[in-house]
């Protein structure tokens, strides 16, 4: 067995074990520290009127599993884009797919303000559409578009008009308010009712990812080695992007835009298993999960006693990697190492 | 006369008369409407009275000119940097120079003002802003081109991806700081940070001017330089051009004026892009002739963004930089259709 795969094997068999591990500090650390006793009463011998108990249960639990759906979600789609498009760049956040979310959230506000969670997540998947369906229909206009460059610079432009057309109509509408209350990343205000509504999804979401996971390999090589090995590849391609539309539509209407994750984590997933997407998208999601959940316990100390949004942490963290990423890449057409 | 001069001096008069016209616009209309004999009988000092007065000296005309004054450095800026880089996408907020002066003058508000309890409208603070600003847009500015650098070549397509990655750090680093801030701190901060220019005063107009007296003079002098710009390096080098020393001062003053923009309007985009391209689609690659017409049609932009913001969901505003964004980003995905970059 090569090096590669022990290491795949060695992420996907400790996974349930770290992931555990990862959520006990999450719901122990923060404002209030909670002792690891405690939690354990909070499971199997639960008191009502406990108030330690009650956070753990209603607040710190489900946020740490939403924030492991999330950061799962995330990251896999982004593996999923890379693959696809064969752009080292690719990433939910930064082709404009979580600003299209948000800009169908922010319709939805200001012409039904009545409506439920579950058709928010809807009209979620919708954005989350509409902003690939107008990145990648752009970039397939232009010249050379999939190029890391241009890809990058139309995500980027895409994002800052939809963002800015969504914060015009929030102000024009004067429901700023609630949208700024989707738009940025809102970990520690995560529904309880909608992470299990969305677990469904998520695994539909999931199991198309894996399923897909050989043909990304075949389709990482070139779409026309692809089509001479007997791939199809337009189909493959229309159901990465359901399953992108899918995982992302879920994270930003779960817990609005969190960049980085989606973009760094498919790389250091490849650097530790290699080029095969049967293990880069399976270890990848496990990946983001347990890197969303400590940032996001990182994000309760940086300004403590306050919480600051995970952006800040992922993009401390991501800034420096997206420039590491351009400096031994460049912006040309490279194929990936 | 030849007619690349013709044109110049035809786009002068069109885009000075377009301008002077919002602005009779934007000194009218608002919340509180004046005539035009009202407002006449204000500026020229005829029998006028004190609250058309209050409305047009106080409130509407420092902004107009605050807007006039960033939309010409920011285009011209933009011309600049799109020359020095050889690549038509560098626009001044892309490359993330905007949002390292933004981040500079956050931290400066936030450790002077907020800690030390200085009054944030003291004459001291105003003045100093801009310097700041020019402090932390040189060092993305510093940045980007160290990182974007290849082999004693700068790589053009590094150098905006850079600008992508610095402008979201600087992004982030601001929002950092400004959460740590009083609240109505923070509120003036994001305020600001999203490229608005409602509490422009007379002040700010003061604190900037020196910036721009200094600074646009020498840019067209240079504009010989800017012109041989488009030339392969090697080349230049080959017609006696210091280029690195050229490209360095040349930055220096780029980013000289994107800082005492960014220390009045926060960060604003897009104009540091559209102007220079529509430019030169009107009076050719000279320098000499586009760089006038350049700065004007950027105060033209900013004049009717400022006006669409203030006017549209009045008494509430829409910053001119979310406006801009709209209008621009439609712009850009044209220039990346007809490939002309």
């Amino acid at each position: 067995m090569d090096r590669e795969k022990v290491h795949a094997y060695a992420i996907i068999y400790s996974s349930p074990f770290l992931s555990i591990v990862v959520i006990l500090l999450s719901i122990s650390l923060g404002t209030m520290n909670i002792s690891f006793n405690e939690i354990y009463n909070a499971f199997f011998h639960y008191d009502a009127d406990n108030v330690e108990q009650i956070i753990i249960r209603t607040a710190r639990f489900p946020r740490a599993v939403g924030t492991l759906l999330i950061g799962g979600l995330l990251a896999m789609s982004g593996a999923l884009m890379q693959g696809m498009t064969r752009n080292y760049l690719a990433s939910p956040s930064i082709m404009g797919v979580s600003d299209g979310a948000a800009f169908m959230i922010t319709l939805a506000f200001v012409f039904f303000p009545s409506i439920s969670s579950l058709q928010m997540v809807a009209v979620s998947f919708l954005g989350s559409a509409l902003g690939v369906f107008l990145v990648l229909g752009l970039a397939s206009i232009v010249k050379n578009g999939f190029s890391p460059l241009r890809l990058a610079i139309i995500g980027t432009v895409f994002g800052s008009f939809l963002s800015s057309l969504s914060s015009a109509l929030a102000s024009y509408f004067q429901v700023s308010q609630n949208m700024s209350f989707w738009y940025n990343a809102r970990l520690h205000q995560l529904n309880n009712e909608l992470v299990l509504l969305c677990f469904p999804l998520a695994i539909v979401g999931i199991i198309l990812a894996i399923s897909l996971s050989k043909s990304i390999t075949i389709l990482s090589l070139g779409k026309e080695i692809a089509t001479s090995l007997g791939q199809k590849t337009l189909i493959i391609q229309l159901l990465t992007m359901v399953a992108v539309v899918i995982m992302t539509g879920i994270s930003v209407s779960l817990a609005g835009k969190i960049g980085f994750v989606g973009l760094i984590i498919p790389h250091i997933t490849r650097m530790i298993v290699g080029v095969d997407y049967k293990k880069i998208i399976p270890c990848s999601g496990i990946l983001g999960a347990l890197f969303l959940v400590i940032c996001d316990t990182f994000s309760r100390f940086i300004n403590y006693p306050f919480e600051s949004p995970i952006g800040i942490v992922t993009a401390f963290i991501g800034v420096p990697f997206f420039l590491y990423l351009i400096k031994t890449k460049g912006g040309g057409n490279k194929q990936r190492g | 006369m030849d007619k690349e001069k013709k044109r110049t001096y035809l786009s002068l008069y069109i885009w000075s008369g377009l301008i002077i016209l919002v602005i009779f616009i934007s000194l009218s209309k608002g919340e509180y409407i004046l005539s035009f004999q009202e407002l006449v009988r204000s500026i020229f000092r005829y029998h006028p009275n004190s609250d058309t007065d209050l409305v047009v000296f106080e409130f509407r005309l420092p902004r107009i000119i605050l807007a006039i004054l960033v939309g010409f450095g920011l285009g011209i800026a933009g011309s600049i940097m799109q020359s020095i880089t050889k690549n038509g996408l560098a626009d001044p907020g892309i490359l993330g120079i905007n949002s390292g002066a933004g981040a500079a003058i956050v931290a400066y508000m936030f450790f002077f003002q907020g800690l030390l309890n200085i009054n944030k409208n003291s004459l001291w603070i105003i003045l100093t802003t801009p310097l700041i600003g020019l402090l932390g847009g040189f060092i993305a500015a510093f940045i980007i081109f160290l990182l974007a650098k290849e082999k004693e070549r700068l790589d053009s397509q590094k150098l905006i991806l850079t600008g992508i990655a610095i402008n979201s750090g600087f992004g982030s680093l601001s929002m950092y700081m400004s959460l740590k801030m009083k609240a109505q701190d923070f509120e003036m901060a994001t305020v600001w940070l999203n490229g608005s220019i409602y509490n422009a005063n007379w002040l700010f107009i003061l604190s900037i001017l020196p910036w721009f007296i200094l600074i646009i003079p020498l840019i067209i002098r240079k504009a010989y330089s800017l012109d041989l710009f488009q030339l392969q390096e090697p080349v230049m080098i080959g017609l006696g051009v210091k280029v690195e020393k050229e490209k360095w001062l040349l930055l220096l003053c780029a980013v000289g004026l994107i800082g005492a923009c960014v220390s009045v309007s926060g960060s604003i985009g897009f104009i540091g892009l559209m102007a220079p391209h529509m430019a030169r689609l009107l009076v050719g690659l000279k320098h000499r002739n586009s760089l006038i017409v350049c700065g004007l049609i950027g105060s033209f932009f900013m004049l009717i963004a400022d006006f669409i913001g203030r006017t549209i969901v009045a008494p509430a505003e829409i910053s001119a930089g979310i406006i801009l964004s709209i209008l621009g980003a439609p712009y850009f995905v044209y220039l990346l259709v007809k490939a002309r970059v």
